[in-house]
Formats: structure tokens, C-alpha cells, sequence
């Protein structure tokens, strides 16, 4: 299987469900227990500020896992990822305002949008590949927000249509710590979905079309079928992303969705390393933490007060070259760093590992 | 390497970030500072921030120091509402100012209402709820203000205009713009204008001649343009190109008087809320010296809007005495009257139900020979 | 009749971009969506040099060219190649980081304030009468005649020039180019330096005719569906492509609704993707039929 072997020696695998369950070894066991005791701890010993990102990190996790599961491993080059995320946001926002809708029905709603719009961006990818799909991504993104731009000018909403957050029986959903765990639970329910697909005949299809695709097509998998697959099972999840976006900033307007948000979502898939969910993980918190820790550090140099206004273009300037240094010296991305640093303490003392197979 | 600098940085940032002193006023600010509109919004950030600088090389206010805490939004609702939300709960602001694009106003209206803190729009257009009867947390100093400009525009080219009117309109592709030209449209019927075409364009155009030529083909002899400096002045540029040589009139943003210095169009008018710096007032000599000792890249003409906001900010904070907290300042700031040394019409006062202002200023300039000339002096709307 | 001159500027503009594109895409098969960022930088050099050599306009314009291409060979010997042979999105998204790190240097340097190259060189912007009643301005005028002017020369000196055949060996089958002896880095760079200059020059005549705006990349993205929809690696295509995309905008502005001028190209790259994908004369690609 595509699962890397166990970590502890002396682990053997005597039946097919160990063979297949997602948690093996005991240090495994260990650090996931931990992980989320640290997890569930957090809002409890961080401030609302830091609650605040924890949260941004998450719902920008579960877009970039649903990328991740479009570029890095069913291969299809997706540029218009906002444009999806608008649809899911505006759904919900539309619905919500127009006839007050609840969020069980706003989210399911999300979830269809999502995938008659993923539906139409795939239709593309099964005559085009590489550059031309990138394009015709790109191009749709375009309309979409065409489409949203005229649609709150029509209606009235010109700074936005506010949504209300959601409410369970009488229930309110609006303060830092419920928003936490709401979205940390949809993150790791992605997550999941995200690796059930990988280990089941959908994943293996993917890598397949993307890896060799006449191979594929001559093994009997349906390449056309799985190809919008990929696409609406994308866009069904950024959906949800959007529709949750939408309820957690309490607004919902086409300005945020703009063609940087998607270069930001592309950024993270590769930032963190392609063809790995990981990879997602680590790129989404990257790409969401970084614009605040580099105010924190240029935050350090003295007389600061006197460039306030140049600092934000020293932030974008710095995106643009921290983007350029992982792609030019980094192309595995977090996910290979991560790696490095396991294989040394993996090997230790050794320096090198053994031809003979295992993780690059 | 690089990238295990960037991940400890990050690490330790994001996880102990240290709070506010907290023995000075604390103000939070989110503007647009770089994105596409940041041409209008950054030098009014700029003077805001001069502005407190120099009230706190005074001594600051009621002894104590302002700190004004500045984050950039690049004009992205979301990025506004998360800088909101950092400056209430992390630097402890007791009043936020926005300075941005109407489309941040909507996510900023929601947080600073959920914490209860005063939400001062500074550069911005005034949204709806600061008028009467006001939103209690909302406050406006911007001088332009949806309908009443179009009024008092209206009201002008009525007086001025020689022959029967035919009034072309010129709007950009954002829901406020074309909003307020409809609004112009109907009024100009009630005045015995003919409206002859609305042209709405879209921001980032590479030719404003087709647009242009449309409505120049409506045959008007005026045409008003309600809009970001950007494109009014590019549409009269489009007209002038295709021959068209009758009286322009529009919105004075802060790059008015530059601009009417570099066209030299004689029939090109600005309806201000602003003095501008050409009637050299003492004022404008101060903020010129300002502006130089601060060595700031932005001319000081662009800085009458943010030091306006300054003054408000410095008056309210005057009020609420210390120790202020957001409840004391917003008191403070729904009975205030801010002096603005003629930089406007008069001053600005604000009321419990009416946080925008009781009365507008206006005057209209244009180019004449080789300078600048006022063609009408401070005319006064009631805002009831 | 005007209609007909307002077509043809908005088509050279989006011509002069659009060779860009293709010249790049062409010889190296990379996307440079850092183009309109170029363009936009191309146009600040001038707004430098303008006020290094003020009083001589000639020089300075001159001057901003020369540094434009100086620009395009370095962002290749430093970038660019060291992305050969990556996979392509990660080449796009290295253009992509190019563009943004461009835009945020352009703020640093020359603040976000619209600025007027114009007035720094010290020209006017006069207007002048063509036939039927129709009127342009100096600068659209010398911006048709200069794609004009690029798009020859680019021909000619892709057919007829040591270097240019060159390039279109390097850009038909590189291997069998490198094998040959064409030193393709030396190629690429070369591609990149006149892809620079081509933007440059585009930037540098709309900001003398209309001024200069930090937003000024985002008209380099909607020059993107001409050189598509004539082909990525047809000059001639990008030519035709930007005709098209011009005519369809400038009519649907005025028999129809102006905000559609907006998403109009990126209609017609639609259409075109569904139709033929390789544009009217570009090279048929690895495409499936399903």
C-alpha cells in the first residue's frame, strides 16, 4: 500500500486489519493522544488572539486538503480554488439572507452548489491538461466572481451581505472557543474523508491518471469518470469551507475572493509539499501564520512607527520571496523538511540510509 | 536552513506575543496601505499618524501618550475583520478606525459591535448608520457623503449652467458609485435636467475611450462622475481626448489638487469638503511643515482627510479623561464638536443620534488662467 | 468610425502584452503570469529614468527600454533558470511569487500614489483628428504604430536572424537544440529580456497616455486571453487573438452593457478552450478526446 512502514522494528503485521488500520504502532498511538490533548487544551491556555488564527489555520486547512486531494494526487492543476470557496460563501449568504435560512439547510445547500460548480470546473479536464486546465480554471474563477460581483449589486448588498451565526436550539455559535472546536472537528473530519478516499479504489484511480494516464485507461479505469470525481468531491469540501467561512466572519462579500486567495491556496499545496495531506496541514498554517509573523519580526526593529506604511508591502514583498525560496530550493515543500528532520533522528547515528527502499 | 530560521520565527511569534503597554492610549487602526485603492487611503493613514505623532511630541492627551497601532487590510474584508478582532482582544484598542474600502465595512461593524468598541470611519465613505437616528458605536469624519454630495453637486450645475442641461453620469463598477449615480440620475429629473446616459465602468479598464465614446454620443453638456479619483479623472481625460469640451464636475478626493494643476481644463470642477491647501490657511502651513519634518513620501496637499481624523480622535480621547476605556470614550464621542481650523466648512459635531455631522460644507474650484480658483464658497446642507 | 480606432488601440495594447506571453511560452513552454508586474515596473523605470535625464525624453525613454531587457535577462539567469525542468505549476506559481514580489518592491520604492510619467518627462498628451470625425491621442497613436513596429521586427528577426532561428529550434524540440549546439541558456534569456522589453514598452505608452496605477497588472491579465486564444506560440495568433478580444469588448461596451468588459475576454478563452483549445494557429498539444 502507499502507507509507509512502521517506525518501531520489531513490528509485525499478522492480519489484514492491522494491515489496514490507520493508527499501528504504539508511538503512533502515543503521539496522536497527545496531539490531541494538546488540541483540545489550547483554547484553554491561549489568548483570543491566538484562538482567532488557530481558527483561520483550520478552515483554510480544509480548502487546502480538498487542493491537495485535486493537484497533488489526482494531477489536475486547479487556479480558480476561490471561486469555489465564493460559490460555498455565497450560497450560504444568499440563502441566509434571502429567506433565513438555518444552517442545516444552508450547509447542504453549500455542499450542492459546490458540486454542480465543481462539476462545470472539471468539464475541462477531460480535454485539457497542464497549462490549458490551469487556464481554463483561472478563466471560470473570472466568471464566478462576475457572477457574485453582479448578483450583490443587483440585490442591493453593496458592502456585503451580513450572515448571522448559526444557531442550535437556541443555541449561539459566536464566541472564540465554540468557533475552535467546530472548526478544528471539521478539519479533522476532512482530514479523515481525505484518507479514506486515498486508501479506497478513488484514491488509487487518482495516482493512477496522474502518474501514467494511457496506463491507467488500459488498466480499465474510467479516467473521464474519475477526473470529475476528483473535481466534485474538491469543490463539494472547499464548499463547505466557504459555507463556514462564511458563518465564522459573520459577512459574506465578493472582495475576498479574489485571484490571491487562490494563488494562496496553490501556495500552500506546494509550500507544504505535493502528494501529501500533511503537506496540506503544514502549508495552510505556513501561509496563515506568515503575514503575522513577519510583522511580529520587522515588530523588533527599532523606530518602527516611521515605516508603519511601508511594513505591508515589506509583508507582501516577503511572500513573494519566501514562495520563490521553497519552490527554487525547496520543491518537496514542509512535508520534505518534516522528513529530513524524522530521518535524522530515525538514523541516528547513522547519516545515511540504506538503498534498499523506504521514504526519500 | 532559511526555511528553520522561518519556522522558529514563526513558532515563537505566533505563540507569545506580547501585549500593549498598557499606559497610553491604545488606538487601533485597519486600512488599506497596499492593494489596488491604497492610492486614496494610505496618505490619509499617513497624516492620521503624523497627526498623533506630533500630539504625542506635545505631551499627548490628558498627559498621557496615544498609541496608534496600524495594520494593513490590502482592502480585503477578511483581513480587515481579523486585524479588527487582533486589535480588540491582543492590543486592547479603545477605539478602532477604519480606513479602507466600504466592502471592509460590513465584517468590522460585526466585531466592534460584538466587544462594544467605538468604530470610527476616517477615510472611507460614511455608511448609513452614522446618519440620523446612529448606530451608537459608528462615528464618520470622511467629508464625502453619499446623497447630500449629489445634492449639492446638482444644486451647483443648476446655478451655473447657462442652457437647459443635459447631464451625463459616470460611475465605476462598485455598488456605492453606481448606487449614488441612480440616486443623481432621479434627482437631476426633479431639477428639470435631462439625463442623458449612465456609463459604469469597471476598475481596472486599459482604455476608458469606449466608455468614453458612449457617452459622449448621449450628446450631454454636463457630466457628473461620483467615483474613486481614478476613474473620474480618467473619463474626463477619454472626453477631452474625443473632442468633447464641455464642464466636467466632480467628487475632490485627495488627489484633486494635483490633479487640476496637471490637466489645466477650465471647465473641469471639484465639489470639496475640504479647503484646498492653494487657499493657504494657517492650517495648511502647519500640516506642510508636518509633513516635511516627518519626511513623508506623500505630498502634504493628499493629507487634509487624515488629519481631520486625527483631530477627532484626539478630541474624543480629550473627553473621555483617563483611565478610558471603550464605553467612556464612546460617550465622549456622542457629544463632541471637533474643530477643524477651516480645514472644513466649519466644525464637525456629533450628537447622540446624529454621528455624522450636523452640517455640511461645501465649495467647488476649478482651473482658471494659471491657478486654482473658488467658483463657490461654503454652501450649508442641514442633515436632519 | 471611432469605434473602429477605439478596437484597434485597445487591440494593439492587448497585442503588445499578449507577445509577451507568447514569445516566453514559446520558447521555454512557461507561463510568465509576472507580466503585467513587469509591465507595471517597466513603466516605474521610466519614472526613474525620467528624472535621472529630465529635459531629454528621447534619452529616457531609451534609457527605461534598455533597462527593461537588462530586467528580463536577470530575472531569467536568477530564477527562472533554475526552474527548468520542474514540473509546470511550479513554474507558474514561480512567476506568480515574481509578480507579487514585484508589486510589493514598486509600493516600497515609489509609494502607492498614482503617478504621471508625463508630466515627469515633460510631454503633452495632444489629441489628434483622424477621418470620419474620429480622435486619437498621441500616445494610443504611438502605441499602435509601436506594436506595429515590435511585431515586425519580431518577425523578422525570428525568421531571418542567427539568434531568432535559433530560438525557435530551442523552442520546437530543445534537445535536439541543445544537441545542436544552441546554448539554450543563453536563448532563454534572450526570450525573457525581449518579452520584458515588449511589456515594458506596453506599460511605458499606456502610462504616458493615461498615467500610472499600481493595478496596472491586472490589464496585463486580461491581455492573457488574446495570446491564448491565437495561440500560445503563434505571434501572428496573438495578433488575431487580441483583434478579436478588443472588438468583442469595445462593441459589447456600447450596444450593450459596459460591465461585461470586465469578464468578455475570459469569455472568449472559455469559448475558445471548448472549441479549440490550441488557439487559431498554435501548435496542436497533448490534448484527449473523451
Amino acid at each position: 500500500m502507499f502507507r509507509p512502514a512502521p517506525r518501531a522494528s520489531g513490528y509485525f503485521r499478522t492480519d489484514y486489519a492491522q494491515d489496514l488500520a490507520l493508527v499501528q504502532t504504539r508511538a503512533e498511538r502515543v503521539s496522536v493522544v497527545v496531539v490531541i490533548f494538546l488540541l483540545a487544551g489550547f483554547p484553554f491556555l491561549a489568548s483570543p488572539f491566538a484562538l482567532d488564527l488557530a481558527c483561520q489555520v483550520f478552515l483554510a486547512s480544509i480548502g487546502a486538503l480538498s487542493l491537495m486531494l485535486l493537484t497533488g494526487y489526482a494531477g489536475q492543476i486547479s487556479l480558480g480554488h476561490a471561486g469555489l470557496i465564493a460559490a460555498g460563501a455565497f450560497t450560504t449568504g444568499i440563502l441566509a439572507r434571502e429567506i433565513n435560512a438555518p444552517f442545516w439547510i444552508t450547509l447542504p445547500a453549500s455542499v450542492v452548489s459546490g458540486m454542480l460548480l465543481g462539476f462545470v470546473f472539471g468539464l475541462p479536464s477531460l480535454r485539457l491538461r497542464g497549462l490549458y486546465l490551469a487556464v481554463s480554471t483561472l478563466a471560470l474563477h473570472f466568471v464566478v466572481i462576475y457572477l457574485g460581483g453582479e448578483y450583490e449589486t443587483k440585490r442591493g448588498f453593496s458592502t456585503g451581505i451580513i450572515v448571522e451565526p448559526p444557531r442550535l436550539a437556541g443555541f449561539k455559535l459566536s464566541d472564540g472557543r465554540g468557533w475552535y472546536f467546530v472548526l478544528l472537528i471539521a478539519a479533522a473530519l476532512s482530514l479523515i474523508v481525505c484518507i479514506n478516499l486515498l486508501r479506497s479504489r478513488s484514491g488509487r484511480a487518482w495516482r493512477a491518471v496522474h502518474a501514467r494516464e494511457p496506463v491507467a485507461e488500459a488498466l480499465g479505469i474510467n479516467i473521464a469518470g474519475y477526473k470529475l470525481l476528483a473535481f466534485i468531491i474538491s469543490s463539494c469540501m472547499t464548499s463547505v469551507a466557504g459555507c463556514l467561512f462564511a458563518y465564522y466572519r459573520g459577512f459574506v462579500s465578493i472582495e475576498a475572493f479574489d485571484l490571491f486567495l487562490s494563488i494562496q491556496y496553490v501556495a500552500m499545496i506546494i509550500i507544504g509539499g505535493m502528494g501529501s495531506l500533511l503537506g496540506a496541514l503544514l502549508g495552510a498554517a505556513f501561509v496563515t501564520l506568515f503575514p503575522y509573523a513577519i510583522e511580529d519580526l520587522l515588530g523588533l526593529l527599532p523606530d518602527v512607527q516611521k515605516l508603519a506604511g511601508d511594513i505591508f508591502a515589506v509583508n507582501y514583498a516577503a511572500f513573494g520571496v519566501v514562495m520563490i525560496l521553497f519552490l527554487v530550493l525547496e520543491p518537496l515543500g514542509l512535508v520534505g523538511v518534516w522528513r529530513r528532520m524524522q530521518n535524522y533522528f530515525l538514523l541516528w547515528p547513522f547519516k545515511h540510509r540504506p538503498l534498499a527502499g523506504l521514504r526519500k | 536552513m532559511i526555511k528553520r530560521i522561518i519556522l522558529s520565527a514563526i513558532g515563537a511569534c505566533a505563540l507569545a506575543l506580547p501585549a500593549a503597554a498598557q499606559d497610553a492610549y491604545v488606538v487601533g487602526l485597519t486600512g488599506a496601505l497596499t492593494g489596488p485603492p491604497s492610492s486614496t487611503y494610505a496618505p490619509a493613514v499617513e497624516a492620521l499618524r503624523i497627526y498623533i505623532d506630533r500630539v504625542n511630541a506635545g505631551g499627548g492627551v490628558n498627559g498621557k501618550k496615544i498609541q496608534l497601532v496600524l495594520e494593513d487590510d490590502g482592502a480585503q474584508p477578511s483581513k480587515a475583520a481579523a486585524n479588527t478582532k487582533k486589535l480588540i482582544t491582543q492590543d486592547k484598542a479603545v477605539l478602532v478606525v477604519n480606513a479602507s474600502l466600504s466592502s471592509t465595512y460590513a465584517p468590522m461593524i460585526a466585531e466592534t459591535k460584538n466587544a462594544g468598541v467605538p468604530l470610527l470611519f476616517a477615510s472611507g465613505v460614511c455608511p448609513q448608520s452614522v446618519y440620523p437616528p446612529a448606530d451608537p458605536l459608528q462615528f464618520c469624519t470622511t467629508g464625502y457623503a453619499s446623497h447630500f454630495d449629489s445634492q449639492a453637486t446638482l444644486d451647483f450645475v443648476k446655478a451655473t449652467a447657462k442652457a437647459p442641461v443635459k447631464i451625463g453620469f459616470s460611475a465605476m463598477a462598485i455598488p456605492l458609485s453606481r448606487g449614488e449615480m441612480d440616486y443623481a440620475q432621479d434627482l437631476s429629473k426633479t431639477m428639470d435636467m435631462t439625463p442623458v446616459d449612465e456609463e459604469v465602468i469597471p476598475p481596472p479598464t486599459a482604455d476608458y475611450t469606449p466608455f468614453a465614446t458612449k457617452l459622449k454620443d448621449a450628446g450631454p453638456n454636463w457630466v457628473y462622475s461620483w467615483a474613486p479619483w481614478v476613474t473620474q479623472v480618467r473619463t474626463l481625460e477619454a472626453l477631452r481626448k474625443l473632442g468633447w469640451q464641455d464642464e466636467f464636475i466632480a467628487w475632490g478626493h485627495i488627489e484633486a489638487e494635483g490633479d487640476l494643476a496637471r490637466l489645466k481644463d477650465d471647465k473641469f470642477f471639484v465639489v470639496n469638503a475640504n479647503a484646498l491647501f492653494q487657499d493657504a490657511l494657517p492650517i495648511h502651513k502647519e500640516i506642510e511643515e508636518a509633513a516635511k519634518k516627518a519626511g513623508s513620501k506623500y505630498p502634504a496637499q493628499t493629507m487634509a482627510e487624515g488629519w481631520i481624523g486625527g483631530m477627532a480622535i484626539e478630541a474624543a480621547l480629550k473627553g473621555a479623561g483617563w483611565p478610558a476605556d471603550a464605553i467612556k470614550v464612546r460617550a465622549a464621542m456622542e457629544n463632541l464638536k471637533i474643530d477643524t481650523k477651516g480645514l472644513r466648512g466649519g466644525s464637525i459635531e456629533w450628537n447622540k443620534d446624529n454621528h455624522f455631522r450636523t452640517r455640511l460644507y461645501y465649495r467647488v474650484y476649478r482651473w482658471s488662467g494659471d491657478k486654482i480658483v473658488r467658483v463657490q464658497d461654503w454652501k450649508t446642507y442641514d442633515v436632519k | 468610425m471611432q469605434l473602429v480606432v477605439n478596437i484597434v488601440v485597445l487591440a494593439s495594447i492587448y497585442a503588445l502584452i499578449a507577445c509577451g506571453y507568447v514569445l516566453i511560452y514559446r520558447v521555454s513552454r512557461v507561463l510568465n503570469l509576472a507580466h503585467g508586474e513587469l509591465m507595471m515596473l517597466g513603466a516605474y523605470l521610466l519614472l526613474a529614468t525620467a528624472s535621472l535625464f529630465s529635459g531629454h525624453p528621447a534619452m529616457a525613454l531609451a534609457a527605461a527600454a534598455l533597462l527593461s531587457l537588462l530586467t528580463g535577462a536577470l530575472v531569467y539567469v536568477f530564477l527562472m533558470r533554475k526552474m527548468t525542468g520542474e514540473m509546470v505549476l511550479a513554474a507558474i506559481l514561480t512567476t506568480v511569487a515574481l509578480g507579487i514580489l514585484i508589486r510589493g518592491v514598486a509600493v516600497l520604492i515609489w509609494s502607492a500614489q498614482q503617478q504621471y510619467p508625463a508630466v515627469a518627462l515633460g510631454v503633452a498628451n495632444p489629441s489628434l483628428s483622424l477621418l470620419g470625425g474620429a480622435r486619437i491621442s498621441i500616445w494610443s497613436l504611438a502605441l499602435v504604430l509601436t506594436n506595429l513596429a515590435v511585431y515586425c521586427g519580431l518577425f523578422l528577426f525570428l525568421n531571418f536572424s542567427r539568434w531568432g532561428m535559433r530560438m525557435r529550434a530551442a523552442g520546437q524540440n530543445p534537445l535536439l537544440a541543445a544537441q545542436r549546439g544552441i546554448n539554450l541558456h543563453g536563448v532563454y534569456a534572450l526570450a525573457w529580456s525581449l518579452s520584458t522589453l515588449t511589456g515594458a514598452l506596453a506599460g511605458i505608452l499606456m502610462a504616458l497616455d493615461s498615467g500610472l496605477t499600481t493595478s496596472m497588472p491586472v490589464i496585463g491579465l486580461k491581455a492573457f486571453p488574446a495570446a491564448l486564444v491565437g495561440g500560445l506560440d503563434s505571434l501572428a495568433g496573438a495578433l488575431l487573438g487580441a483583434l478579436i478580444v478588443a472588438s468583442a469588448e469595445v462593441l459589447l461596451i456600447y450596444y450593450v452593457d459596459p460591465l461585461l468588459s470586465d469578464v468578455v475576454p475570459f469569455l472568449v478563452l472559455i469559448a475558445m478552450l471548448i472549441v479549440r483549445p490550441w488557439g487559431l494557429f498554435g501548435t496542436r498539444e497533448e490534448l484527449d478526446r473523451v
